[in-house]
Order: structure tokens, then C-alpha cells, then sequence
């Protein structure tokens, strides 16, 4: 079988059967981020906003080197992004205001 | 050379190492953030909901799973209930569910060892574990889980005999399973509670088996 054909047969995320390394039983408690993250994709899910399927396509999106990239919740986050901007539930533009504004309250919030 | 430096063709699953929680927030904890302050400024969502959620699954633990496993082994009409319909035996303990989730309790034998992975992301028995350690959503474990379990076994220092059947599960997000293990040896005076007590979260994936009591 070719690369490409293999590539083809084979999304990012399907992964089953394919050889790997020796299993690290590695787990870590999650950030309070990466809860609110969790707890976010379950309100999302409640409204059929964005349901599990969704999310799961959404992070498949990505593509392989973001995938690789990104820890867990990070993947999470930016496929809500792609998603709700493909919904047209959030611009682009209004995201990148907000995230400024948000960063800088936090700045402000650690110098006090 | 730090081995997330080179370009891959491949996913790797494991999350690289998080940052502390003291630190400036990351790009993508400000994301998250935002995205929930706009979709509450447009009241499609609020805060109330995000708050509950968070209890919610602060209250969701292997605890729970450690009680429906003492319960049916203590009681053969909930062993009963709980493998002919799982989600219904389980909110017999006012333990609840989301969407139309199934769950699924695969019952561990003398014949048959259960297994359960979720190869194409992390679907997990929540409602009665809580939130999947993350082994179980990296790389190795999914691809292998369903190749080779023998040997995912041996690297949990779970040894099951060759005459013994492995019947590996692979979730979906709609269809979750929850390994009923076999109650050990030695136990047969044990209370109910001190069943749970030997019950843990990996036992209840199936990676190991509940140990013998001494």
C-alpha cells in the first residue's frame, strides 16, 4: 500500500492497531483551566452548540502537527474556536478583541 | 533533542508537559476564557450552568463505579440489572447521565478478561469514573489496547492466563463500557463497603485485576 493511500484510509485520530511505544501510565490533576475547559464542552454539548461528535471532527481538524502540538484541553479550545466561527456564532475579530481584553485583566490581576 | 521539536507525520497523543498554575495564563487558557464570556454575553450559555457543571464533575469519581461493582457483587438481582442495562441499574444510585449515553457492564469470568479503550479519542465511563487518566488517552494505550492487549497487559503487571479469553471493548461516544472485575478470593466475609474499598479505577477498565485479599 502506498504512503498516501494509508494516509487516506487513515484520519489523524484513528490510531487503533497501529504499532506504538510502551505504555507510561502518566496522569496529572487538571488545571482549573483545563476543568472550566471540560465544563464548558459538557454546557456546549446540554445545547447542541457543539456536541461531542462535533468536537471530536473539530479536533481531527486540526491536522497532525497542531494535534501533536497542543496538550489535551489546548486541542479542545481551538477546535471550539474553528467551530463557532464556522457556525457563524463567533467572529474571528470579536474572539481576538475579547482574548486582549482578557489578557490584560489577568495581567492586571497578577501585578496587584 | 526534545522529541517534539521534529516535524511529525503522525499524532502523538501525549499531552506534553503542562504548565504551573501560577503562571501567566497560556494562549489558550485566555481562549477558552473568552470563548465563554462571549457565548454568555450572548446568552447562549451561562454561568450558573458552567458553575454546576464544574460540581458536577468534581463529584464524579471511581468511588462511585467502586460502589455499583460491591453492590452487584453482593446482590445477584442489581448484578442482573446492572449487565442487562447498565445506565439504569446505575441511576438506581441517583447517579446521572448526559445525552443518551449507553453504558455497557462487560462482567469479568474464569473464561473471559474484559478490556476497554477508546482508539479514536478518550470515551470513558464518566458518569461512574470520573474523568479518564491521561495513559488512557495517549498514543500507546489506544493503538495497542486492540493489537496486542497480552502485552499492554504485562506492562500494568497484569499476567492473565492463556486459557483465558481477552475481550477488548472499544468505546464510542455513545456507547461506554464499565468492566464488572471478579470479586476476589477471601472476601466472602466482607461488608459491602469493604468490597468498594479493594474496587479501583483500573480494575474497573480492566488494565488490572481486584487483588486476592491476604
Amino acid at each position: 500500500m502506498s504512503s498516501t493511500e494509508m494516509l487516506l484510509k487513515r484520519l489523524p485520530n484513528d490510531i487503533g492497531g497501529l504499532p506504538a511505544d510502551r505504555i507510561v501510565q502518566t496522569d496529572h490533576p487538571l488545571l482549573p483551566w483545563e476543568k472550566r475547559c471540560h465544563a464548558l464542552a459538557d454546557v456546549l454539548d446540554f445545547h447542541k452548540i457543539i456536541n461531542a461528535e462535533e468536537k471530536r471532527r473539530g479536533v481531527a481538524a486540526l491536522g497532525s502537527e497542531l494535534m501533536g502540538k497542543l496538550t489535551y484541553y489546548e486541542r479542545w479550545a481551538a477546535a471550539f474556536a474553528n467551530i463557532l466561527f464556522e457556525k457563524g456564532i463567533l467572529h474571528p475579530e470579536e474572539l481576538a478583541l475579547k482574548m486582549t481584553e482578557v489578557e490584560r485583566r489577568r495581567q492586571m490581576e497578577l501585578a496587584l | 533533542m526534545n522529541p517534539h521539536d521534529h516535524p511529525h507525520d503522525h499524532p502523538h497523543d501525549h499531552a506534553p508537559i503542562e504548565s504551573p498554575a501560577d503562571a501567566a495564563p497560556s494562549y489558550y487558557e485566555v481562549m477558552e476564557t473568552s470563548i465563554r464570556e462571549l457565548l454568555v454575553e450572548k446568552q447562549l450559555i451561562s454561568p450558573a450552568e458552567i458553575r454546576h457543571q464544574l460540581e458536577v464533575l468534581d463529584s464524579r469519581t471511581p468511588a462511585l463505579g467502586a460502589k455499583i461493582v460491591a453492590r452487584a457483587w453482593v446482590d445477584p438481582e442489581f448484578r442482573s440489572r446492572l449487565l442487562a442495562d447498565g445506565r439504569l441499574a446505575c441511576e438506581e444510585f441517583g447517579i446521572t447521565f448526559y445525552d443518551d449515553t449507553k453504558l455497557i457492564v462487560l462482567e469479568n469470568t474464569a473464561k473471559v478478561h474484559n478490556l476497554i479503550v477508546c482508539t479514536l479519542c478518550s470515551c470513558y465511563p464518566r458518569p461512574v469514573l470520573g474523568l479518564p487518566p491521561d495513559w488512557y488517552k495517549a498514543k500507546p494505550y489506544r493503538a495497542r489496547a486492540v493489537k496486542e492487549p497480552r502485552a499492554v497487559l504485562k506492562e500494568f503487571g497484569t499476567e492473565i492466563p492463556e486459557d483465558v479469553e481477552i475481550r477488548v471493548s472499544d468505546s464510542t461516544s455513545m456507547m461506554r463500557y464499565l468492566v464488572l472485575p471478579r470479586r476476589p478470593e477471601g472476601t466472602e466475609n466482607f461488608t459491602e463497603e469493604q468490597l468498594a474499598a479493594l474496587v479501583t479505577r483500573d480494575a474497573m477498565i480492566g488494565v488490572i485485576t481486584v487483588n486476592p485479599v491476604n
